[in-house]
């Protein structure tokens, strides 16, 4: 057993649930969608990026690609949420609407990264 | 094989990908660091200046993070902070100050990290290789004889890159003083990965000069280039004779071995004075004239030389039935007919046991420079009307050669650059250097007459250069071939302008489309299409021949000037 691949594993696939748990609920209720659930969500996505850089092989590349996707679309999600807290004072069902919506692009992201994440694992030869 | 060689020009390609892996710790220890902070500013309470109680928001817990980190600190924000919250403050000052600085470091020590930067200038190299539009040739170890040969080659028009493994000697290869930004790539020339960065699988590459000190080195680039690119031409340096062999067995399109050279050059300045004069002038382009050394015929010469240089001319000089006494600290292996001291030669002691007094030259051509100064300053003072042959060593050596007023300097390094070059600048030129071999000594003497005739009193700085009569090079003088007014050689040596005076210009060798080489035509040979032309003489004037043989109209009023005299 690899500490390594446990860890690159687990980050990978926290990114996805974290994401996944933000990501349900109604689209623009506030109520449903949790503030520290997405915090964490961007947190494991970025350490999941780190994790996957190095990895020079093809499919290493597509691997670093999609963690690249989720993190542009949780960032973009998360300035979108910190604008409309902070400047407008209130996060109104639109903007959660929107927040939600770039967060469930991340999540296909981190479905892709988990499915390769997948393959990979069961190409293995022993 | 295949696959081993993609991973590694991968890896080549992108520097930057093999040292982000080393900046992974840093950056999840940041990452880590500011989101732990982050939270528990974001869940300890605040307290308002009015007593309610707050929390703090992601920007708000961000943004105060952040000037922490960076040490900029622009105070207590939105509120003076709690007790609580100023010992959570106390963590995150410490914890992100430090991952923030490791991983500054960490950026800092890759980026000025040794290797990575002479990966990088490497990888600038092969970049700017592969963007070449010109032909090159790739010259390999820059020594004496890389150094001169990149500067011949220089003013011929001819670009090189150059590898070398030794960093100062690179550094100073980027230092001289070229027409163009010489390409100096620092890596291992034997490998075979170092010579495709160095394009010689392009078809712009021309040629490898294989010139490093080490024979098995210079033997690996032969091969290598051999199977990697088999149209290119390799000239390879060999200091033994085994090598040499190994070399010619693989069709090595040139081995010159500079002790064998300079012994056939020496045994060509004492039987033919005036072929190697000629020689020369031609092979050299730093040395402009004519010099012709008047060595008496009859008289023995004396050579200090141990190594495979006194070898060589041994056998050279036995060949060539030249008397002379070898002076060595070891006996010759050659044969045991000679007359032979032992010694260095550098004490006139040993000198005179040699004759010396009777001698009528001295090579002095141990591989130490002091001691070969030495023994000459000692000839020269046990006889006068000695002819000094001195043999330099270390290119850091010459000022005291060439201020001595030896009559000849053997210079390794540029023995073996002028070699190459009489093969690199056209291969006319290399023919006619193989007629020369043979050339009785009153023929070559004709040539230079014939030159010096047509030069007048002047005695301008020597040149050669290469023509074609084919559509491309000489489209004025095509139409007229073939036809009745059948020019000959002596209509194309005149000067274009009106009064169609002889040009200083001489024809050394004339080839023939089929092969058939003409050394030194005639005036009167007719030309014929597709004739090659080697011409020496004074150095501008082919600008005027190029103009000549491109209008046919200014030929056409050449030839009927010259039959009008004729006739």
């Amino acid at each position: 057993m690899n500490t390594q691949r446990v860890w690159f594993a687990f980050f990978t696939v926290l990114a996805l649930t974290l994401n996944f748990g933000f990501f349900v609920g109604e689209i623009d209720n506030p109520a449903h969608h949790n503030l520290y659930e997405f915090f964490f969500a961007l947190i494991v996505s970025l350490i999941a990026t780190i994790l996957k850089i190095g990895d020079r092989s093809h499919l290493g590349a597509v691997l670093l690609a999609t963690s690249l996707v989720a993190d542009l679309q949780l960032i973009a999600a998360a300035v979108i949420w910190g604008y409309g807290s902070q400047v407008t004072g209130h996060v109104s069902g639109n903007v959660m609407a929107s927040i939600v919506s770039l967060a469930g692009g991340a999540m296909l992201a981190n479905v892709t990264s988990v499915i390769l994440l997948i393959a990979e694992t069961i190409q293995l030869k022993r | 094989m295949e696959s081993t060689h993609r991973t590694r020009s991968r890896i080549r390609g992108v520097a930057m990908w093999l040292l982000l892996p080393r900046l992974k710790a840093p950056l999840i220890a940041l990452i880590i660091a500011y989101s732990v902070s982050i939270l528990g500013l974001v869940l300890i309470p605040g307290q308002e200046p009015g007593g309610g109680v707050y929390y703090l928001s992601f920007l708000d817990a961000f943004f105060v993070v952040s000037y922490t980190a960076t040490t900029i600190g622009f105070g207590e924000i939105p509120h003076p902070f709690t007790a609580q919250q100023k010992m959570w403050m106390l963590f995150v000052m410490y914890s992100t100050v430090i991952a923030w600085l490791y991983a500054i470091g960490s950026v800092l020590s890759v980026i000025s990290d040794p290797g990575f930067r002479r990966l990088r200038a490497y990888q600038r190299t092969v970049g700017r290789i592969q963007a070449h539009k010109q032909p090159f040739w790739i010259v390999c170890g820059y020594g004496g004889a890389g150094n001169q040969v990149i500067r011949f080659m220089d003013q011929s028009g001819i670009r090189s890159v150059m590898i070398e493994s030794n960093q100062t000697r690179a550094d100073t290869a980027k230092l001289s003083d070229m027409t163009y930004d010489l390409d100096v790539l620092v890596g291992d020339a034997s490998l075979p990965q170092t010579l495709v960065d160095a394009g010689v699988q392009s078809a712009l590459c021309r040629g490898v000069l294989a010139l490093t000190d080490h024979n098995q080195t210079n033997l690996t680039i032969a091969t290598n280039t051999r199977i990697l690119a088999p149209r290119v031409l390799v000239h390879a340096r060999s200091e033994s004779d085994a090598n040499t062999r190994n070399l010619r067995s693989f069709n090595t399109d040139v081995v010159i071995d500079p002790a064998r050279v300079a012994a056939r050059s020496l045994t060509q300045l004492i039987r033919k004075p005036r072929a190697f004069a000629l020689y020369h002038e031609l092979v050299d382009p730093d040395f402009n004239q004519i010099e012709i050394l008047n060595v008496p015929d009859s008289g023995h010469w004396v050579v200090c030389a141990g190594d495979r240089l006194g070898d060589n001319i041994t056998e050279a000089f036995l060949r060539a039935e030249i008397p002379f006494c070898l002076v060595s600290p070891e006996v010759s292996t050659i044969a045991d007919s000679i007359t032979w001291v032992q010694g260095l030669g550098t004490e006139a002691n040993t000198l005179r046991q040699a004759r010396i007094t009777e001698a009528v030259g001295i090579v002095a051509g141990t591989n130490d420079d002091g001691d070969n100064l030495s023994i000459l300053l000692t000839a020269q003072t046990e006889n006068e009307r000695l002819i000094t042959v001195a043999r330099r060593n270390k290119p850091t050596s010459e000022p005291v050669f060439r201020q001595g007023n030896f009559h000849y300097v053997l210079r390794e390094g540029r023995i073996i650059a002028q070699e190459m070059y009489a093969r690199i600048t056209t291969p006319l030129l290399h023919q006619f250097i193989g007629q020369l071999e043979g050339m009785p000594e009153a023929l070559v003497q004709g040539i230079i007459e014939k030159l010096n005739q047509r030069l007048g009193n002047q005695s301008p700085d020597l040149a050669h250069f290469d023509i074609s009569l084919d559509a491309e090079d000489a489209p004025g003088v095509l139409p007229f071939l073939n036809t009745a007014r059948g020019p000959k050689v002596a209509d194309l040596l005149v000067d274009p302008g009106a009064d169609h005076l002889n040009m200083p210009l001489i024809c050394l060798l004339l080839v023939r489309f089929n092969g058939d080489l003409v050394p030194f035509p005639g005036e009167g040979l007719l030309l014929e299409e597709n004739d090659r032309m080697l011409l020496w003489g004074a150095a501008g004037s082919h600008h005027r021949l190029h103009l000549l043989i491109r209008r046919a109209d200014l030929f056409d009023s050449v030839l009927s000037s010259r039959r009008k005299t004729a006739g």
